[in-house]
């Protein structure tokens, strides 16, 4: 054994935050700069430590090809996330990772990409689509059905109209519950599954959100057709190490942190009590 | 090649280098058997050929509670005495959790690194211990540095690893080649052990293996019954020799961050339980549950390793007196 470097995984290296973006009344963005550079790929996650407080894992919702900065999209809806909302630009947290796997940006290539997101749950879907239109050439078609409660808790508004131009995406948004002067669709995102047509025969369906709503969204997709090997879930569960070692992300014989977050349905379809 | 020592050369060897390993052996404390560290007054007081200690191997491993920031200073060398098969099992488990994978946790590598184990036969179980209802034997077959079987005032003495093998280097003169009597008085020794922990738990046969039973049986009411005396205090998930579970806490120590590292238990509410309050085990039952399967199917999917290696301990911890092998032929009957 190597005594001179010993690689500790439990520490977190330092990262400033430079900038946050308001995107709700309870959701904030956060771009931090982290002192060492994390190479991280779509989907995986970072643990983000707030000295004395806690650490809690967020996927990044910037694009791994930027380097120099991570940006984590945030709700407020515990303790570590609290603090977390009471930072001040160019105050100090901790981060370590990535870890995790991502999507397997292989088995997308030459296929029609369905993107269904909920809430908060667009923050991973966002790198993901960030990384697709980086190298659209190399999918046929990208579909992203995304849903809010309200048009207040949309996240992202100002990236939707340059989103909008873009050829070979095509967006569709939905809320649960329309306020004057939205024009979409109102009802649940599932509803905007009813409103495309998809080649089944060569697409993928990729899915993140609140539980419940990543469980009708599945059953939804099935009903539609899609067989259980093509629907990417990020799955997320309680988190402590992060490493795969300390037993608190659970789901069945796998760890989340460690065989996920992105997990392919068929792998865990049978796995009781997914959606809780 | 086997060897074949004298108590006294042993313990002659023990007392010499007690000063420069902190040696850990199995004695007699209020009528059961607790790890103590040898001095020169209590060496001969070690007993090696019962039951395993009340504490699991693991606690010399991966601490109840240890600081992860820093990497400390180099552990002392230690030797473990008197380490029974139950024990050594289970330490694989650990060993895959902490050692394997991506990542390596530097504080359990180091410990495990500079400790040297010496297991023994066990030839008197308790009335809780079950290794033979699981496959298991209570006699070591690998996994150990170095292996004592006790026999009268002598111990035959069998080399597990290279580590074991410089461990002995310095009395290799006082051993002797192990005869073919000794050899054979050890395989009956070791048949009639098994016997013992067959017999003590004739009333849990089942017809099938447990992990079967255990993986067939999830929608069983017998779960919610199992655990109507569990009163959540997490003994079992402390003692027991192969669970790793951990919480990673933020602290803060005058203007130190520091994050430790503390056994945590499943079979608390909140192990699960996410920010927005989802808990995908709030029921009490299901977390007992959860922890059979974990052991049973889990980790055998993960590892190829029955986690549960029949050591007992949970059986004596239980304080709502919930015995496992009880649970486990129940869910057995209540199928049929």
């Amino acid at each position: 054994m190597n005594h001179e470097f010993i690689k500790n995984p439990y520490l977190p290296v330092e990262a400033k935050v430079e900038k946050i973006i308001d995107e709700t009344p309870n959701i904030k963005t956060f771009v931090l700069k982290p002192s060492q550079k994390i190479k991280f790929e779509t989907g995986q996650f970072i643990q983000l430590t707030i000295p004395a407080i806690g650490e809690a894992p967020f996927t990044p919702s910037s694009s791994p090809s930027q380097t120099e900065k991570i940006e984590l999209t945030v709700m407020k809806a515990g303790l570590l996330t609290g603090k977390l909302h009471e930072t001040r630009e160019g105050e100090t947290v901790g981060v370590r990772g990535p870890y995790g796997r991502g999507y397997p940006f292989d088995d997308f290539y030459n296929k029609e990409v369905l993107i269904l997101g909920g809430g908060v749950g667009m923050a991973p879907l966002r790198s993901l689509l960030l990384s697709l239109l980086e190298d659209v050439d190399k999918f046929r078609r990208i579909v992203l059905c995304y849903g809010a409660r309200t048009p207040e808790d949309i996240v992202y508004k100002y990236a939707f109209p340059e989103w909008q131009k873009k050829k070979k995406l095509e967006i569709l948004r939905s809320v649960d519950k329309a306020a004057p002067g939205w024009n979409e669709t109102e009802g649940l995102v599932t509803v905007l599954l009813d409103k495309i047509e998809i080649n089944l025969k060569n697409s993928v369906a990729v899915v993140c959100g609140p539980p419940i709503m990543m469980k009708f969204g599945t059953l939804k997709l099935m009903d539609l057709g899609y067989q259980p090997e093509n629907i990417y879930l990020s799955m997320e569960k309680n988190m402590s190490c992060g490493l795969g070692k300390c037993g608190h992300c659970a789901l069945g014989k796998y760890y989340v942190c460690k065989d996920g977050p992105v997990f392919r349905y068929d792998m865990i379809k049978d796995v009781p009590d997914i959606w809780l | 090649m086997e060897f074949h020592i004298s108590r006294a050369d042993w313990e002659k060897f023990l007392g010499q280098i007690l000063r420069t390993y902190r040696i850990y052996a199995p004695q007699e404390v209020a009528n059961d058997l607790a790890y103590q560290v040898l001095v020169p007054e209590n060496v001969d007081r070690t007993i090696y050929g019962t039951y395993r200690a009340v504490q699991p191997l693991k606690t010399f491993f991966s601490l109840p509670q240890e600081k992860v920031t820093e990497v400390a200073p180099q552990p002392e060398k230690t030797i473990v005495l008197g380490v029974k098969n139950c024990d050594l099992k289970a330490i694989s488990v650990m060993d895959k959790i902490f050692l394997e994978g991506e990542f390596v946790d530097p504080f359990y590598e180091m410990r495990r690194d500079k400790n040297l184990i010496v297991s023994s036969d066990c030839y008197q179980p308790k009335d809780t211990c079950f290794c033979a209802l699981l496959d298991n034997n209570p006699f070591p077959e690998g996994g150990f540095d170095i292996n004592l079987s006790p026999m009268d005032n002598d111990f035959l003495l069998e080399v597990g690893s290279s580590k074991g093998e410089g461990f002995i280097a310095p009395i290799r003169e006082d051993l002797k080649e192990a005869t073919s009597d000794l050899m054979e008085n050890r395989e009956k020794k070791r048949k009639e052990a098994k016997e013992r922990v067959v017999e003590i738990n004739k009333e849990f046969r089942t017809q099938k293996p447990f992990p079967s039973i255990v993986k067939e049986e999830y929608a069983s009411s017998e779960w919610e019954e199992a655990a109507k005396t569990c009163v959540e205090c997490g003994a079992c998930t402390n003692i027991c020799p192969s669970c790793y579970c951990f919480l990673l806490v933020d602290t803060k120590d005058g203007g130190e961050f520091p994050k430790v590292k503390f056994w945590d238990s499943c079979q608390h509410t909140g192990f699960a339980r996410v920010a927005a309050g989802i808990n995908p085990r709030a029921k009490l039952y299901e977390r007992l549950r959860n922890r059979y399967l974990c052991k049973y199917e889990y980790r055998p999917e993960n590892f190829g390793i029955v986690a549960c290696t029949g050591c007992g301990r949970c059986v004596e911890a239980c304080q709502g007196k919930i015995d496992k092998r009880e649970v486990i032929k129940k869910l057995e009957e209540k199928s049929s």
